[in-house]
């Protein structure tokens, strides 16, 4: 009998079971994919962070110390890679003649370094002209001695007589703000720009040079150690290997106590992604999850759509005397080979998206996940076939197991308004958490904890789910006691059988509603989503100007100012305008800050000063008002709260004077509080009137010069480039490279990989739950709509029935859909605004994409009507017969 | 004369399965017309279902030709000018049994008022109180008589059953038929009722026979 089962259910059903088998792949195709991401992201995650690290630790050898007895400490500490010793002399300047004309810089430095240092730490070199074998001349020294290789440099020792070199090659050094960081000095100091001058030579060479001075001035010359440590150590968790890295540094500084002096360049990374990995996390949490659900259900909703087929079969089976563990085993036949179609399907095409888009490179990381899941989507899919099947054979009557007309009672939920309490609690929970702010919580420095605030995702999952009841409740009065409604909404399609359309669709308002929740669901999913995607987007292009400032910026020193090539920038070609900005330092207590000096009048033509940087919500007011002090400054939250300022009261601040280089006390007045300002650091800053700054310290200089741009902005900082460095000690960036930096950073690469999974699928979803699910719920009454045709209804008539059904369950469902996707979109922005950098002010929303969304569902809607139409038209005279 | 409501001249219909030819029917000529009262008697299998679907024009002949002199062209041929009861149940399950009787009045769409015509029809066959209720609430019998009812609602020029009895005992197959016939007691609505029960038979004023796909006639009967 198992075998003429199996004929029947494979020869007799084969496009239903094949149907249910691709709907039932989707899903679990998404699940184990989500999964996957979580095991590829994880795996890697503290890896990528560090991967465009070059010199994990630089340790700098004390005067008199032992190098051997440090490089033995460094070994004790931790296990590296490899290591080299970097020899730094400092010099008075270079001096070249070429041509006709002498050339001379300013002080600069000598590196020594050891053949095997651009291989063990490649990235740190580049050359971009001659040979490798030799002396190397940085690309601005040789810019502004005006050298190529093959020419003689001098170099002008300290205290020391000259010696000649000749250079070899041209190089970049793309690492250079790290290769000349100043070592063992308080993090509170401004970080030093690289020198201007550099050469670097073989350490044999190096030695022979600097050999003597280091002897008559060994203040100038020193030796530091670049280490590269085993990465394949770290834990995956970026807070895990910030924590060893950390206790590794500790243990070395206990080793050596005061011979070296360390900069852990590899423990500041961590420490950066460290909020941005857990962000990840939460977003797989706010964003992974509901898709997870969402799949869950559309497995559960296909594997039951050929349910009221089953049960039927089912009946006729106990009718002619099949025993109920013989159902049952019937029933199961045919459940396990849907389920383990598709599953086999789903799993392949995790597979592939894991190795292919993902890129894990060990597959036998994502079996503990992939085994799980296809066990979890063979288990649901033969679940919804078994359970109804178990219960119709234990506890329905035969008769009623034929029924097909829903049963009037509303179930225990809508009868207790668990729908609107549900929503109630999340809009509680929603209105709290926002109000206070949902933050990543870092402990202060050294004590590496993080915290994540879980029950403010009770918010959206109250959302969801009530939202999905409430859907339910909605389509049920609709067709219920409101489906004259929809027989007038039917009239001018189906005229005369309007009415009767109406009631048969409310008979199956359960059904009905169901299909409409799941609809509605995949578009609130897919709609939430891509609005948040969207939005990040659109803040990382905000956090990419608040960061640059400007289309291109320079930055310059105080000694070098950016603005003193500002008539020659304003002359280049595609620069619209150009505005000069001060960037000084103040101390505000024993807290060194940054402090920008603007005009506050034109300040916006460069820039976007948007309300959100300020505490009052405007910035023309805020603008307006520093134009109306000329010695008001606006100050952060965190300078307000230590100092308990209120708005008028007196700051008195050190600045820099020009004159004789030392800080003295400024008067200010405080006229407000700002949160973000272009180019400004995370940190407390300050931002004052330039004119002001200027008198106070007795220097006009503005640092920093802010380009806007009409054409190709890379032409313009190409020549803004040539223009600095003939300057020197001025950088120059621009907007794009800025955002692609920020585009890199863990949680915007995890955000960009889990919602292009997403929305990729969810598309396919909306297909699947619109077209498959419609069809096969369709397939399931084609005798009613053969009847149809056989009493004499046209294909119009029939089409105004499978229309009608169609387009409720379509657009109800997407409009349902969409309305809740913003919502839980907005509820989404706000709860994770940490993730935005700044907050968004408005939701940015994807119109291309939730119309590609609406017209999949109704292409998909519509394919399968047209389907069912063509197969009901000519009537099945072998049904009618009761075959 | 009564109008010739259908006509058929060696209608035949072939079938082809599973790589051979079925004859469903030999070619056979017949002729219908206002008030007859036909019973097609024959054996399950010998195609009786077979020319009522032809007659109804849920089917083509695939030999002789077919014409409704006195009806519209085929493609008006229901629900206007005929009504069908199928052998298998054919309520709609997720409508009312008003409704049910209602569906060939809307799909015909000239009624003014489609719910009276039908509650009229539910009356004549004394099924009025069953109005409310769905099918799944009714018994086989009571099924067959409202299909019966959607039938005759449109008062069309034929009426076709096949097998309307065949899944009822057979008091409640006599009581329906008795019911049709009582109904259209006056009408000049011709009723061809398919059937394997000779009592049911007994109560038309002509039988045709069937015989493995062959049409025999009243009056080839008679001369027989």
């Amino acid at each position: 009998m198992i075998r003429l089962w199996l004929k029947s259910v494979f020869a007799g059903h084969s496009g239903r079971l094949i149907g249910a088998a691709v709907g039932l792949a989707l899903p679990v195709a998404l699940l184990a994919s989500l999964g996957t991401f979580v095991v590829a992201s994880s795996e890697s995650m503290a890896r990528r962070a560090v991967a465009s690290l070059p010199v994990d630790w630089q340790v700098l050898v004390g005067p008199g110390a032992d190098p051997a007895m440090v490089i033995d400490a460094i070994g004790k500490a931790a296990r590296y890679d490899s290591l080299q010793s970097v020899g730094y002399a400092d010099t008075e300047g270079f001096a070249a003649t070429t041509g006709e004309t002498s050339q001379t810089t300013g002080p600069g430095k000598v590196l020594g370094l050891d053949a095997d240092y651009r291989r063990i730490f490649p990235g740190q070199i580049e050359l971009n002209l001659g040979s490798w074998d030799g002396v190397l001349a940085a690309g601005q020294t040789a810019a502004n001695l005006h050298i190529t290789p093959g020419d003689t440099v001098t170099i002008q020792r300290v205290g020391m007589g000259p010696v000649d070199i000749k250079i070899a090659g041209v190089v970049a050094l793309p690492n250079a703000d790290s290769m000349f960081q100043a070592i063992g000095v308080s993090k509170n100091l401004a970080p030093q720009a690289p020198p201007d001058n550099v050469l670097l030579t073989p350490m044999e060479q190096w030695r022979a040079i600097f050999g003597p001075q280091s002897s008559a001035r060994p203040d100038t010359v020193r030796t530091e150690i670049h280490v590269r440590f085993d990465r394949s150590v770290l834990p995956p968790d970026p807070s895990a290997a910030f924590i060893q890295a950390q206790r590794t540094a500790n243990s070395f500084e206990a080793r050596v106590a005061g011979s070296a002096a360390l900069t852990d360049n590899l423990a500041a990374q961590l420490d950066a992604v460290r909020a941005d990995a857990l962000y990840a996390r939460v977003l797989f949490l706010f964003l992974g999850i509901p898709g997870v659900v969402l799949a869950l259900l559309v497995t559960l909703a296909i594997a039951s759509s050929g349910s009221e087929r089953r049960r039927r079969e089912q009946a006729l089976l106990r009718l002619r005397g099949a025993s109920r563990p013989q159902v049952l085993r019937l029933a199961a036949i045919e459940a396990t080979a849907i389920g383990g179609l598709g599953v086999t399907i789903g799993l392949v095409l995790a597979v592939m998206i894991t190795l292919g888009w993902w890129r894990l490179e060990d597959l036998r990381l994502a079996v503990p996940w992939l085994i799980p899941v296809g066990g979890i989507g063979l288990g649901f899919g033969i679940a919804a076939s078994l359970v109804p099947a178990w219960m119709d054979a234990t506890r329905t009557s035969i008769s009623a197991a034929r029924a097909e007309v829903d049963r009037q009672t509303s179930p225990l939920w809508q009868r207790l308004y668990a729908d609107i309490a549900i929503l109630a609690v999340g809009a509680i929970v929603f209105w709290t958490v926002a109000r206070s702010g949902y933050e990543i919580v870092l402990a202060p420095e050294g004590v590496a904890q993080t915290s994540v605030h879980y029950e403010a995702f009770l918010a959206p999952l109250c959302l969801w789910i009530g939202a999905g009841l409430l859907w339910l409740r909605l389509s049920r009065w609709i067709l219920g006691p409101g489906h004259s409604l929809v027989a007038a909404l039917l009239a001018p399609f189906s005229a005369a059988l309007a009415p009767i359309i109406a009631a048969s669709l409310s008979r199956q308002r359960r059904r009905m509603a169901r299909g409409v929740a799941l609809v509605a669901l995949a578009f609130a999913f897919a709609t939430a989503t891509a609005i948040f995607n969207s939005t990040y987007n659109a803040q990382s292009r905000v956090d990419a100007e608040l960061t640059n400032g400007a289309d291109v910026t320079l930055t310059g020193t105080t000694s070098h100012p950016a603005a003193a090539l500002l008539s020659e920038l304003r002359a280049i070609p595609g620069v619209a305008d150009a505005e000069p900005m001060m960037h000084r330092f103040a101390y505000v207590g024993a807290d060194l800050q940054d402090m920008f000096g603007i005009n506050p009048a034109t300040i916006g033509r460069l820039t976007t000063i948007s309300n959100a940087y300020f505490a009052n919500h405007d910035a023309a007011k805020s603008l307006a008002l520093l134009a109306k002090t000329p010695d008001g400054v606006f100050v952060s939250q965190e300078t307000v709260d230590d100092f308990q300022l209120q708005p008028g009261d007196r700051l008195n601040l050190r600045l820099q004077s020009a004159s004789d280089h030392q800080y003295h006390v400024v008067p200010f007045r405080f006229i407000g509080i700002v949160r973000e300002f272009p180019t400004a650091p995370k940190d407390s800053f300050l931002v004052a009137n330039a004119d002001y700054i200027a008198g106070q310290t007795g220097t006009e200089a503005s640092e920093v010069v802010l380009l806007r741009t009409s054409g190709d902005t890379d032409a313009v900082a190409a020549a803004a480039r040539k223009l600095a460095a003939a300057q020197g000690g001025t950088k120059v960036t621009t907007l794009g490279e800025t955002q692609a930096l920020i585009s890199s950073s863990l949680t915007a690469v995890d955000l960009r990989g889990l919602t292009a999974l997403e929305l990729g699928l969810s598309v396919l979803m909306i297909a699947g739950v619109t077209g498959l699910v419609l069809a096969l719920g369709l397939a399931e009454r084609r005798r009613s709509f053969t009847i149809l045709s056989a009493l004499g209804a046209t294909p119009r008539q029939l089409g105004a029935f499978l229309w009608g059904e169609g387009l409720f369950i379509v657009i109800g469902g997407a409009t349902m859909g969409i309305v809740v996707g913003f919502g839980i979109a907005y509820a989404l922005v706000a709860l994770l605004s940490g993730v935005f950098d700044p907050p968004p002010e408005a939701l940015s929303v994807p119109w291309l994409y939730v119309t590609v969304a609406l017209v999949t569902a109704l292409v998909c809607g519509s394919i399968a009507i047209v389907a069912t139409l063509a197969l009901s038209k000519k009537p099945d005279l072998e049904a009618l017969r009761g075959s | 004369m009564p109008d010739v409501l259908v006509e058929g001249k060696d209608v035949a219909r072939r079938f082809s399965q599973g790589g051979s030819d079925i004859l469903a029917l030999r070619p056979a000529s017949f002729a219908i017309r206002s008030a007859d009262r036909i019973a097609l008697l024959g054996r399950s299998g010998s195609g009786k279902s077979t020319l009522v679907h032809l007659i109804a024009g849920l089917d083509a002949p695939t030999g002789g030709a077919l014409s409704w002199p006195a009806l519209a062209r085929d493609s008006a041929l229901r629900p206007t000018y005929i009504g069908i009861v199928f052998q298998a149940p054919s309520l709609i399950p997720t409508l009312s049994v008003i409704e049910n009787v209602e569906v060939p009045l809307r799909i015909g769409g000239r009624i003014s008022s489609p719910r009276t015509q039908a509650m009229a029809a539910l009356e004549a066959l004394g099924l009025a109180s069953l109005a409310d209720k769905v099918p799944d609430e009714l018994s086989g019998g009571q099924a067959q008589r409202v299909a019966l009812a959607r039938a005759i609602a449109l008062k069309p020029r034929l009426i076709l059953a096949d097998e309307p009895t065949g899944q009822l005992d057979q008091s409640i197959a006599r009581q329906t038929v008795n019911t049709l016939l009582d109904s259209l007691e006056g009408s000049d609505t011709a009723v061809v009722v398919a059937t394997h029960d000779p009592s049911v038979a007994e109560r038309m004023k002509t039988t045709w026979l069937m015989d493995h796909g062959e049409l025999r006639l009243s009056s080839e009967m008679a001369s027989a």
